[in-house]
């Protein structure tokens, strides 16, 4: 489709240039026309710039300033007296330095990244098939499964940590109490937090609960623009349900899949919430924090806003990156 | 759309603010320009109801047209919260901080220089140790506001089933606890949560250790010397052998598995007696009908007496940013008043002031406040000691002591990230 619309495009100056020098007089006409739609174009061009210009100012206020001071702060020997008030002395690449050449931030970063990798591919699986079964189901059953999603998707999260933090109480959480009537094992005293694995295993069900709604609402959306007449011959053809899904409907909804996946990435890898309220109900900091978390102990609990910048603007540059892939996308959908 | 809303918001503050000017100008002209809203943090529930009611009418009637509103902050993360909101232009006027902090504030300039008001705060009535915390430099920031001493609470009944009496050695503690845990199934002899750091001080200091220490202007780690390294295998001891408590757990609400039936020993702040006497219907519901059953005693050394235990507490202070100073002022020296500090010494905290000890009454539990107060003990006095207690290393090492880990091994990883932070 991209090469039969730059052919397309590629045709046009051609034809003019074609149609010029054959007729002086004649092309006039319709060259002033051009020149006129190209007028309109202006406009055109400036009202929308000019639509933007609210929210382009809320954005450099609200983004743009803090991401500056952030950029400038990193340069800086930045502590809790320079939070006061003492002049802050610039260090050059010194912050950067630290904090490359230090061991912790890169396991903290491959574990985000496995974290974020894991979450993702839970988040989309049980999304997905959430949909599918939305499509299947009765009016009353999908207001139910609606209404319940909405209502997990609602929560706020620091919230949703306290009570999933309940049920996996150490000692008088639910979770152990029916582990140890189902199994006869004995769970009474056993501890969700404690172990690293385990405790990202809780973060995953809290996590992958709260965004499962948005990836179920989303591809269920998509899904109604699947034209069944396709299906059906699909089916007629003898197409099994997997064979269909994989065929037709992913095709249909790879655009939206990608954007999905792209944005449960940015919020999977700074994750912060979840990560840091569990941290204070059990489990060893050093052993789960992920960058987020180590952002906030290095600036704000430790003090070291210069250093904390400095990991900060490093986690801005790897979000850009994913997010200009997204942009990207989304420009390629936008032609096609 | 978006024009108009912007429109419609410009109008909007527009309005506001004109709103603001016309009722300044109206109550400058009639009350003198005094009527403000004073913010007090105070940090978790440690200050009693009757107390915050005190403060509130006290101030009020002092200053009609102010308001002062009390915030309750949650101790975890409070200095990072701190920070960030002293610093900022919405600054709250008067801030509680824990003794062990206030250091961290005071060498950066976050609180008002009190020095003009110490007579009346106090002077020298003040606790000593306090004011030392709240001072840098040789200038008062930082008042008292309490002490608070720790406590072991114990269930008379399970020590008379076990025919053991009120230990007089820490050693006596240590094996009451196995013993109790070994005859109580499903019960901590010692109830010990592996965050619990602030319990894990007295075996330290009892066995001759120390945290850190100063040597020509560089901190060295303490708990890798070989007296620490007694004391930390008694706890981890207790940890294994006599707690069932979470190894991961911390020690906020132990009365919940106090009041549940599963602790026969547990050490505390004072004020957590009242948690555990709360009525059965309050918020957080206690179990009154044990109070015949909740013995009490300070913790013994490990030679007899009053051991070292950790002297918790807090400061209270004028933050640097206040819009309204002086009434901030005001409202500190009503919560340094003795009616005030009265509230706080019969609700079981030691007062900020020496004179008033005798508040805390002659009771069993008043005797052993005292006594545990005479032995107490601070953390290491640098600027930098909060940023160790911040990150938190301090609960992740009792974590994996708690969970049977190497304590030579760990102690030496403390002392390093220890060294690292004070010496920075």
């Amino acid at each position: 489709m991209t090469i039969g619309q730059d052919l397309l495009r590629a045709d046009r100056p051609d034809a003019e240039r074609g149609g010029g020098p054959r007729g002086s007089g004649a092309t006039r006409g319709p060259r002033r026309s051009r020149r006129g739609s190209g007028a309109a174009g202006g406009r055109a061009g400036l009202t929308p710039a000019a639509l933007l210009v609210p929210s382009a100012a809320v954005l450099i206020v609200v983004v743009g300033y803090p991401l500056v001071t952030l950029l400038v702060m990193s340069f800086q020997e930045f502590g809790r007296a320079q939070a006061f008030g003492a002049p802050a002395p610039f260090v050059g690449f010194d912050n950067y330095v630290r904090v490359l050449t230090d061991s912790t931030f890169w396991t903290v970063l491959l574990r985000s990244l496995a974290f974020c990798a894991v979450n993702v591919a839970a988040t989309m699986t049980l999304g997905t098939l959430i949909a599918l079964l939305m499509q299947r189901l009765g009016r009353a059953l999908r207001l139910l499964v609606s209404v319940g999603l909405l209502l997990a998707w609602a929560m706020p999260a620091l919230t949703a940590v306290i009570v999933w933090g309940w049920m996996f109480d150490t000692q008088f959480g639910v979770i152990n109490h029916l582990l140890t009537v189902l199994t006869g094992t004995d769970f009474a005293n056993h501890s969700w937090l404690i172990d690293p694995l385990s405790f990202f295993l809780v973060a995953t069900v809290i996590i992958t609960w709260q965004s499962v709604p948005f990836v179920a609402f989303t591809v269920y959306a998509g899904l109604t623009q699947v034209p069944d007449e396709v299906l059906e011959a699909a089916q007629l053809d003898g197409a099994g349900p997997v064979a269909r899904f994989r065929l037709i409907v992913f095709p249909y909804l790879k655009s939206i899949f990608l954007v999905v996946t792209v944005l449960q990435v940015i919020w999977d890898l700074r994750v912060f919430t979840q990560i840091f309220a569990l941290q204070g109900i059990g489990g060893i900091r050093e052993q789960t924090s992920t960058i987020g978390v180590y952002i906030y102990q290095t600036s704000l609990a430790g003090g070291e806003y210069g250093t904390g910048g400095a990991i900060a603007v490093l986690l801005v540059i790897l979000m850009l990156a994913i997010s200009l892939y997204y942009v990207r996308a989304t420009l390629k959908e936008d032609e096609s | 759309m978006k024009k108009l809303a912007f429109a419609a918001m410009g109008v909007a503050a527009a309005l506001t603010l004109a709103g603001c000017s016309g009722g300044a100008a109206s109550s400058g002209g009639g009350g003198g320009g005094d009527e403000a809203e004073i913010r007090v943090w105070l940090n978790g529930t440690d200050t009693p109801d009757e107390a915050r009611e005190y403060l509130k009418t006290t101030f009020e009637d002092d200053h009609p047209g102010s308001t002062l509103t009390i915030e309750e902050q949650s101790w975890t993360g409070i200095v990072d919260k701190l920070t960030t909101s002293l610093s900022g232009s919405d600054s709250p006027d008067v801030v509680e901080v824990g003794n062990t902090q206030s250091a961290a504030f005071t060498s950066a300039g976050a609180f008002l220089d009190l020095s003009d008001h110490y007579e009346d705060l106090g002077g020298d009535d003040l606790l000593p140790g306090f004011v030392e915390a709240g001072t840098y430099d040789g200038t008062f920031y930082a008042a008292p506001y309490y002490s608070g001493a720790r406590l072991v609470f114990y269930k008379k009944d399970l020590y008379a089933a076990a025919g053991l009496s009120v230990p007089t050695t820490l050693d006596e503690y240590v094996s009451h606890g196995v013993a109790l845990a070994a005859a109580n199934p499903g019960v901590s002899g010692i109830y010990f949560p592996g965050q619990d750091w602030y319990n894990a001080l007295p075996f330290i200091w009892e066995n001759g250790g120390e945290i850190a220490t100063e040597e020509g202007g560089e901190w060295v780690g303490g708990f890798s010397s070989p007296e620490s390294q007694a004391g930390l295998k008694q706890v981890q001891t207790v940890m294994t052998t006599a707690s069932l408590a979470p190894k991961d757990g911390n020690e906020t609400d132990p009365q919940v598995p106090y009041c549940a039936g599963t602790v026969a020993q547990l050490s505390a702040p004072s004020w957590v007696r009242w948690s555990i006497l709360a009525p059965a219907d309050a918020d957080a519901p206690g179990c009154p009908d044990q109070e015949a059953n909740l013995g009490v005693f300070a913790l013994p050394g490990k030679d007899g007496g009053a051991a070292q235990v950790f002297a918790g507490g807090s400061n209270v202070a004028v933050a640097a940013k206040s819009a309204n100073p002086e009434l901030a002022v005001d409202a500190l020296k009503i919560m340094l008043s003795d009616e005030y500090q009265t509230i706080l010494g019969t609700a079981g905290l030691v007062p900020a002031k020496v004179s008033l000890a005798g508040t805390i009454g002659t009771d069993e539990a008043a005797t052993a406040i005292t006594e545990a107060a005479t032995n107490a003990k601070l953390t290491p006095a640098s600027p930098r000691w909060a940023d160790v207690e911040a990150a938190g290393i301090l609960q992740d090492f009792f974590v994996k002591v708690a969970q049977g880990g190497d304590v030579a091994a760990l102690a030496e990883e403390l002392d390093a990230r220890i060294e690292e932070i004070l010496n920075s």
